[in-house]
């Protein structure tokens, strides 16, 4: 691996197109001088305050081409604010650490709502709910590994600020790595995985304000190192609020999937999920229901303890697709626990099926509903 | 927030050179002109509808105010950001569609509104 010279990595600046597309970072004088560690690389660029946000796919424009050059391990780009204005600029943004982010004041946290979807990312699907408890997060799970098993590159981002239950269900105990602002994900069952779980004890309640959820949610998805995924599953806190407009705002989703369990009182809740995500414009890739029927493992006797058959005629009546029935079983609950979901520690078995079937059944209709042609072209001339 | 008709969602959205007229075009071919400042009286923001009906808060003074950025929002909006500092407005498809269709009766409403208050556009 050969030494990291500011030449080199001058020269590579050199190929960053400047705002507005004329000339190149390093000519504008827009880059400061480079600190070379090792093999880490750090500069900043120079931008006005009001165009941080436009300015971010130069940015990370910067950093990939600089992380490719030959003996780098990590680089760091930073952005400082020409003052022209009052408007705070993005370096002030909260940083990611173990700590709580601070409070976004009003304009900073408009300045994070950046709609243009995470590169490398082809497809944000949300699970929801509406009602909590119906076993969103174990289906979360076990759809992301049967998407992993059937070749898609997966990550899951556990979205419930105040409960998160990722660590705990994909049995990781460790705590991600941070390269300047950016987050390592974990890794589990083939499965790139961030939550707020890695960053807090299990035990310590987040008592926080919406606009410090907003926050949270917006580094989880943009300041982690995510790669290149065909999938990231994203799983929603219940309800619709704070946690839900940030993800439909912030991203363009590729769909939801509503979860609930075929009982009257979860399934109000689901309509509520399900009509949210229909004003936001985000397709209803279909409806789980979960906890569908109980087959007495002794016995074999089938007991409906929620009911049967609900969800499924919801879907019939509201139009959108039935994708399948998971049933209230020891295993699926024993394993999720376990931190061994049950696509991954049985993989050939009924339930793994299920949940297979059911992913295969997403990418088929993932398949060009990614970004492209979701949203208008904006110009201005 | 109206439910949406996919029809409603542009295809194509062009802010003139000097800022001062947004030209909408659709998939079904159709398409609409609004200017920044009918845009930014009509904001659906709540520093401008208020919390409620009855709760509007008249908006003067803008005639000379410019769209300095959109931002898309989520898939079913864009963010309008203005010349004279006002962001928060989210106008969505539907909503953006009802302006273009709404857009005459609207304006004089909003010009009949300011005479009858004694305020004024400057």
């Amino acid at each position: 691996m050969s030494q990291v010279t500011n030449e080199t990595v001058i020269e590579c600046l050199k190929t960053i197109k400047g705002p507005d597309l004329e000339g190149d970072i390093v000519s504008l004088g827009m880059v400061s001088p480079i600190m070379i560690d090792g093999g880490k690389v750090i500069f900043t660029i120079t931008v006005p305050s009001d165009q941080t946000e436009k300015l971010e796919p130069m940015r990370l424009a910067a950093q990939r081409a600089v992380s490719e050059l030959d003996g780098v391990t990590s680089t760091t780009v930073i952005f400082t604010a020409e003052h022209a204005g009052g408007s705070a600029p993005s370096s002030q943004r909260p940083t990611a650490s173990a700590n709580p982010p601070k409070a976004p004041t009003n304009s900073a946290a408009r300045q994070a709502n950046n709609s243009a979807p995470v590169p490398g990312i082809k497809s944000i699907v949300a699970v929801a709910s509406g009602k909590g408890g119906v076993g969103k997060s174990t289906t979360s799970v076990n759809l992301a590994i049967a998407l992993a098993k059937l070749g898609q590159k997966v990550g899951i981002l556990d979205a419930d600020i105040y409960g998160p239950s990722m660590p705990r269900l994909m049995g990781i105990k460790d705590q991600p790595t941070v390269n300047g602002k950016i987050l390592t994900p974990l890794e589990g069952h083939g499965v790139k995985v961030m939550s707020m779980g890695f960053l807090v004890d299990e035990d310590t309640p987040m008592i926080w304000r919406g606009p410090m959820v907003i926050s949270a949610l917006t580094q989880m998805l943009r300041e982690v190192a995510w790669g290149d995924l065909d999938v990231l599953v994203v799983d929603m806190p219940p309800g619709t609020g704070d946690a839900q407009l940030t993800m439909s705002q912030n991203v363009p989703l590729a769909g939801a999937v509503i979860v609930s369990t075929p009982q009257d009182i979860a399934l109000i809740d689901a309509r509520k999920g399900l009509n949210m995500f229909r004003k936001v414009d985000v397709p209803i890739l279909g409806i789980i229901e979960n906890m569908s029927t109980f087959i007495c493992p002794k016995c074999g006797e089938r007991s409906d303890i929620f009911g049967h058959g609900g969800a499924r005629e919801e879907a019939d009546k509201v139009g959108v697709p039935f994708l399948g029935e998971v049933p209230l079983h020891m295993e699926i609950r024993k394993n999720s626990d376990g931190g061994t979901p049950i696509a991954a520690s049985a993989p050939d078995g009924p339930h793994a099926q299920v949940y297979a079937e059911i992913a295969q059944s997403i990418i088929n209709s993932l398949d060009g509903a990614g970004f492209e042609g979701v949203a208008p072209s904006i110009t201005f001339e | 927030m109206t439910d949406s008709n996919p029809n409603d969602t542009p295809k194509d959205i062009r802010v003139s050179k000097e800022r001062g007229i947004m030209r909408l075009f659709y998939h079904d071919g159709t398409e609409g002109e609004l200017s920044s400042e009918f845009l930014r009286i009509s904001s659906p923001s709540a520093e401008v509808k208020g919390h409620g009906p009855g709760q509007e808060v008249p908006q003067i003074g803008k005639r000379n105010v410019l769209i300095t950025n959109i931002e898309p929002v989520g898939r079913y909006a864009i963010r309008i950001i203005f010349s004279d500092g006002h962001d928060t407005g989210i106008f969505n498809w539907p909503y953006l569609r009802q302006l273009i269709d709404e857009k005459d009766t609207r304006w004089s409403d909003y010009l009949q509104d300011l005479n009858s208050k004694g305020l004024s556009r400057d």
